[in-house]
């Protein structure tokens, strides 16, 4: 069972760091020499598919961590590198809360990217629209993108570290 | 923060690892199942170069996350103790009596089978897509290389499939390492 859970871990983190990678090094790299127009339909669909991928993937890493931290045997964490301890006093600890919060950001951002920033991409049109409301929909869009380049980019930055903190778990943490 | 720099070595080899193997797989799934079904829905030339664009970058991560995975895998198998750099090179725990020593050679030899995919896909298949037509090429010329470039999309499509099926084995292999082995 923990290796099951630890497996599943280990592939809900891989798939959702790699994923985030591949994003942002093939696809950004990809979009540069195709028209805007399709930049646009390659995005609206990747991007759909992905953030699903990216939230189902961080709701695996959530349940099997939950999951694996529940069947932490105090009595066998001792006899790891360092002794460490479950407590805030001890640099396992820590760095174990220091990951949580990390999943926690990571999870906020793609649900924001998920319900708020991509829906937001969504053109609005409609026939009577003024040359005003069509410079402040385009406004509008171009903000939406920008938030969404960010978000993009914490996302990464975040889930590459979060990599490097779970590492140093079994080296009894980092904080 | 640790202050013995073995520790930080060994924090780091495996930040490598973790880093290199959830590249691989995730790039995998990635490029199989969001950007496969989105070069779908544009026009099929502007595909194709998106394709060749995607898979040229793709490949730079794979080769790369091969190579770190071997090398980070080594370095961490030496730092344990189980590996050194004299003859017979495999220390207790490694031969294949024990579940662990077995499981190290299961997931290196699955590795290999990494490679040679990625071979494959590199040195013979992608090669075949990128072939351009020239001037004068007639008709029967025309068919037969659009039919060896649809079954070298056909093999390349197989093989992620396999690798990605591969990797996950590794890492659900890897994983079970901390108890011991799976096999």
């Amino acid at each position: 069972m923990d290796t099951f859970l630890a497996a599943i871990h280990a592939v809900a983190w891989a798939v959702h760091v790699g994923g985030s990678i591949t994003m942002e090094w093939v696809l950004r790299y990809a979009q540069r020499t195709m028209p805007p127009s399709q930049v646009g339909v390659v995005c609206k669909n990747a991007g759909t598919r992905y953030r699903w991928f990216a939230l189902a993937s961080l709701v695996a890493v959530g349940a099997s961590g939950g999951a694996m931290f529940l069947r932490i045997d105090s009595a066998e964490l001792m006899t790891r590198t360092g002794s460490p301890e479950l407590s805030l006093g001890d640099s396992y600890g820590r760095t174990l809360l220091v990951l949580t919060v990390c999943w926690l950001a990571l999870i906020t951002t793609v649900a924001l990217m998920a319900f708020w920033l991509h829906p937001a991409q969504r053109k609005r049109s409609s026939p009577d629209m003024t040359s005003q409301a069509i410079a402040a929909e385009r406004l509008r869009i171009g903000r939406a993108i920008a938030h969404m380049d960010r978000a993009l980019k914490f996302e990464l930055v975040v889930s590459v570290i979060s990599i490097g903190i779970g590492a140093s778990l079994h080296a009894g943490g980092l904080f | 923060m640790p202050s013995d720099p073995d520790i930080w070595l060994h924090i780091i080899y495996g930040y490598l690892h973790d880093l290199a193997v959830a590249t691989y797989l995730g790039g995998a799934v990635a490029m199989e199942f969001v950007l496969g079904p989105a070069q779908g829905s544009i026009p099929p030339a502007q595909a194709q170069v998106m394709g060749q664009k995607t898979s040229d970058r793709f490949l730079w991560l794979v080769w790369a996350s091969l190579g770190i995975i071997l090398v980070t895998g080594i370095l961490r198998l030496e730092h344990l103790g189980r590996l050194d750099w004299t003859w017979p090179f495999f220390n207790s725990g490694l031969s294949l009596e024990h579940s662990y020593g077995r499981t190290i050679l299961a997931m290196f030899l699955l590795w290999c089978v990494l490679v040679v995919n990625g071979s494959l896909v590199t040195f013979v298949f992608r090669p075949r897509l990128a072939g351009k037509f020239t001037p004068g090429t007639s008709a029967a010329q025309v068919t037969a290389s659009q039919t060896a470039k649809m079954q070298a999309a056909t093999w390349i499509q197989r093989l992620t499939r396999v690798d990605l099926a591969v990797a996950v084995v590794i890492a659900l292999m890897g994983a079970s390492l901390k108890w011991g082995g799976l096999i």
